[in-house]
């Protein structure tokens, strides 16, 4: 009987997901001035995952990370994370996620070790581990050598991989990163992704969100998109880029000649949002294809300034499940910036 | 973009002295409208003086009947020294926000314009005049409504308001000085606390003579005692020339010098530039 | 080096058994306040000047007034009022700390901890009694060079320290609790504002006999009367329980109204 009590609690924990939301809302203010910054977010992240969230400013994702790390509480809906509901049991919650928010979250006016430190004893650790784990955490993210420099004297990489340290002191088993890389060098990006898959492959439930579509692919195992509030897609970043289907020809053409372009594109197959001053096309032959348009397009009198094929990206999956790219876009979104965060007015 | 070559629509005339005035006007209304547009930092310039006075005249109304009191009330008393401190605050203050020009990059944008050089400091010292007789008329007119008496009258109250002015403009100079050369509004908030030595170190909150020691030294030989008391004269006495002098030649002499600082530490800004 | 920092232990579902205990917290953020003043000293001098400097000015500018009143010698009815204003600056500090710590995302980092919510709160409020023992001390000092009497002996100091540390944790918290609600330097300048009326509205320039109309009627039920008695009570006569029960209560009032509005506003944020 006590091996059978075992084995339901053991399949329990292998089917319990670190993260989980049903029908998750938060909204500011009330009345006419109600602004629904997460709008019924259903996920399910499971253990050793990489999980990316990805949508452009102020489309929910930062509003979700801070329901799910106990820092606000969910107007509707519920979620879990590593077991413990994070309305109810906020105090297990916290013991168990580790997270870095969108600014690196420090005191510039101490040393890199203090804060370590400090973190230690917000978690409980004894003062004998606190150091050692503090020592092992500086030379993880290489920051043995600045450790008792002010982190007001630090570069921005260093203060994010010092915001990463911290939120490694307790061993947790699931961490949540908020746009980890934003305001990074690209070395510095590609550093900091190199310790996120390392973390991942030592058993740490990631979930991730960002703005850049290349650290959602390099990343990710599976991600969910979320725009004004709500998951419009989600599933391994290679499968939801394949059910786009055709790669997109994008062409340059003279503002005087985009109509025509227009009518002509249209005949190859469905037209898609590109950005301002370019027409883009699903070609479902692909490069086969791209011939026929030119020639059509010559005949039409239109002059093609540069043209390119891309296969389809997530920003192509973005598009087609918003109706705009999420390259250089903002979130028509009307979530207040203060949601993102508890920030001063 | 057309071939043609892009014109400016206006070229900015000559330097002129009529150029020069309007400049500074331009620029005095924008500095006032600064700081109309900043309430809570004006706010304490105008609370903090009346809260004194208030608390002076309820606390020391008892030494206002001594036989040898300079005033017939305390409330009577106190007004000058509330218009002193309210005009000292507020052109701390407003130097403050010529700090935060300098240091925002606004300051560059207006030297990279025509505008007449002397205009960016004067126009500065005309927003704190405006903005102290506009403290002359409040504070007066509270003060009026709760039983002071001008004793000399609308003499007194013209003379007061010009003593305001010459006051801030004072002050003002001095302040810009050294907003200009540090570009820092911390540095220009650091020099509160000289203000306030300035102030209490008079007889801007009690009668000189009440004093004792070292303090009354002291306050005889601070300038700002001397204003205080000109300025207490409108209130307080018949009208005599050494009201004038006191009240209006003081500040005037420390705006002279003021004024010269602030312009000097304009010219080495634009020198080092 | 390529050394996994995490435990190959199963790791257990709820990651460490208890979080930071309150009290390591509170006396960390403790050490966090003081290390701060050592680092930014700029910002501690005002603190530090203001209340002396206040005290030699109120001393000698108004002394003539509470020698009437047939107090001795000025610096007796003024290092009172001083230290304990010197006290409340710590609350400024507080409130632009946390304003800081919001600014930066610091303040997440600690709501995040597992910790009990009234150690994030206690923590600061100790840290202003740090922060008061030198301005408190430097006044106490500067009252003695000035000649001030001391009747009571040794209890009339520590009256004078136990009223200031009193407001100093009463400032802190309502600063606390206003920051909390509104999240911006308003909150500092409301907070100095509250602060200022309360001591200033009662027996700060001169005692009750001597005041008239609309300032004896607040200054009698300002509890900050009650806490100046308190205060002042062994430095100009004898120390008797009629003086001291009065100014003990009103800080133990006040002190438990600031520390819910403190919680309350805490509690807010997470709404």
């Amino acid at each position: 009987m006590l091996v059978g009590c075992h084995l339901v609690v053991a399949c329990n924990l292998v089917t319990s997901a670190p993260i989980i939301a049903h029908g998750l809302v938060r909204h500011f203010g009330s009345g006419d001035n109600t602004v629904r910054a997460v709008d019924g977010v259903d996920l399910q992240v499971d253990q050793g995952e990489i999980f990316g969230f990805l949508g452009p400013n102020g489309a929910g994702k930062s509003t979700t990370v801070r329901v799910l790390t106990t820092l606000l509480k969910p107007s509707a809906g519920s979620a879990t994370v590593a077991g413990f509901d994070v309305a109810t049991q906020a105090d297990q919650v916290r013991r168990s996620i580790g997270v870095a928010l969108q600014d690196a979250a420090i005191d510039p006016l101490m040393t890199g070790r203090e804060l370590l430190d400090l973190q230690s004893v917000l978690y409980g650790i004894p003062k004998t581990r606190a150091r050692e784990r503090g020592d092992e955490l500086l030379e993880r993210v290489g920051l043995t050598a600045a450790a008792d420099r002010r982190v007001g004297t630090y570069s921005g990489g260093m203060r994010r991989r010092l915001d990463l340290a911290l939120s490694l002191v307790h061993e947790p088993s699931v961490l949540f990163l908020d746009e980890p890389t934003t305001g990074l060098d690209p070395m510095s990006r590609l550093t900091l992704w190199e310790e996120v898959r390392r973390l991942n492959r030592e058993g740490t439930t990631v979930l991730l969100t960002t703005q850049y579509l290349e650290e959602a692919d390099q990343l990710a195992d599976r991600i969910a998109i979320i725009d004004h509030g709500k998951i419009v897609r989600e599933g391994v970043p290679r499968d939801l880029k394949s059910a786009v289907g055709a790669p997109t020809l994008l062409i340059d053409v003279d503002s005087t000649h985009a109509e025509s372009a227009r009518t002509v594109l249209a005949r190859f197959g469905d037209l898609r949002p590109t950005s301002e001053g370019t027409l883009g096309v699903g070609l479902v032959q692909g490069a086969e294809a791209v011939a026929s348009v030119i020639r059509s397009l010559d005949e039409a009198g239109v002059h093609v300034r540069h043209l390119e094929l891309n296969e389809p990206s997530l920003d192509d999956v973005f598009a087609e499940a918003t109706g705009y790219r999420l390259e250089g876009a903002e979130a028509k979104s009307d979530a207040p910036a203060t949601g993102a965060r508890r920030g001063p007015r | 973009m057309t071939a043609a070559t892009a014109t400016a629509t206006h070229v900015a005339p000559p330097r002129s002295f009529a150029t020069a005035v309007h400049h500074t006007l331009r620029l005095t209304q924008r500095s006032v409208l600064g700081r109309l547009r900043q309430p809570a930092a004006l706010a304490p310039s105008f609370i903090f003086p009346l809260f004194f006075a208030a608390l002076g005249s309820a606390s020391f109304q008892r030494m206002s009947k001594l036989p040898d009191f300079p005033a017939s009330s305390f409330l009577n008393y106190t007004a000058a020294g509330a218009i002193v401190q309210g005009v000292l605050f507020a052109a701390t203050s407003s130097a403050g926000d010529l700090a935060t020009d300098i240091e925002q990059g606004f300051f560059e944008r207006l030297l990279v314009s025509p505008v007449t050089r002397t205009a960016i400091v004067i126009g500065r010292l005309g927003s704190a005049m405006v903005v102290a007789i506009t403290q002359v008329f409040v504070f007066l007119g509270i003060f009026l409504a709760f039983g002071a008496r001008i004793e000399t009258g609308v003499v007194g109250f013209i003379g007061l308001t010009v003593s305001g002015a010459l006051l801030a403009l004072a002050m003002s100079g001095l302040m810009s000085g050294i907003a200009i050369r540090s570009g820092s509004p911390e540095v220009v908030q650091g020099s509160f606390p000289m203000v306030f030595a300035l102030l209490f170190l008079s007889s801007s909150f009690f009668p000189r003579q009440y004093m004792t020691g070292w303090y009354k030294t002291v306050a005889s030989w601070n300038p700002m005692s001397h204003v205080v008391e000109g300025m207490q004269g409108f209130m307080n006495q018949p009208l005599d020339i050494d009201q004038f002098l006191r009240a209006w030649l003081i500040p005037l002499g420390i705006a002279t010098v003021s004024i010269m600082f602030g312009l000097r530490a304009l010219a080495n800004r634009l020198a080092a530039q | 080096m390529n050394t996994s920092i995490v435990n190959d232990a199963p790791r257990s579902a709820t990651g460490r058994e208890h979080g930071g205990h309150p009290l390591s917290v509170s006396g960390a953020l403790v050490r966090r306040t003081l290390l701060r003043v050592r680092r930014m000293p700029a910002a501690f001098v005002p603190s530090i000047v203001m209340p002396v400097f206040q005290l030699i000015a109120f001393s000698g500018a108004f002394g003539a007034a509470v020698r009437l009143a047939g107090v001795k010698n000025a610096m007796d009815w003024y290092v009172p009022l001083n230290a304990v204003q010197g006290a409340s600056f710590g609350a400024m500090g507080v409130s632009f700390g946390l304003i800081n710590d919001m600014q930066t995302g610091f303040f997440d980092r600690l709501l995040m901890a597992p910790t009990k919510r009234w150690a994030l709160i206690v923590g600061p409020m100790a840290g202003s009694i740090a922060r008061a023992a030198l301005p408190v001390a430097l006044v106490i000092v500067i009252g003695f060079l000035g000649g001030m009497n001391v009747p009571g002996g040794p209890l009339a100091i520590f009256y004078v320290a136990v009223a200031a540390t009193g407001i100093a944790l009463v400032a802190s918290a309502f600063a606390l609790g206003l920051t909390y609600r509104m999240r911006n330097m308003g909150a500092a300048t409301l907070t100095q504002f509250a602060i200022f009326f309360t001591i200033f509205l009662s027996t700060s320039q001169v005692p009750l006999s001597n005041m008239a109309g609309w300032l004896h009627a607040v200054a009698r039920v300002n509890p900050m009367t009650n806490v100046l008695r308190l205060a002042r009570q062994g430095l100009l006569g004898d120390i008797t329980w009629n003086d001291t029960w009065g100014g003990l209560l009103a800080i133990a009032v006040m002190l438990f109204v600031s520390c819910w509005f403190a919680l309350s506003g805490l509690k807010s944020l997470e709404k």
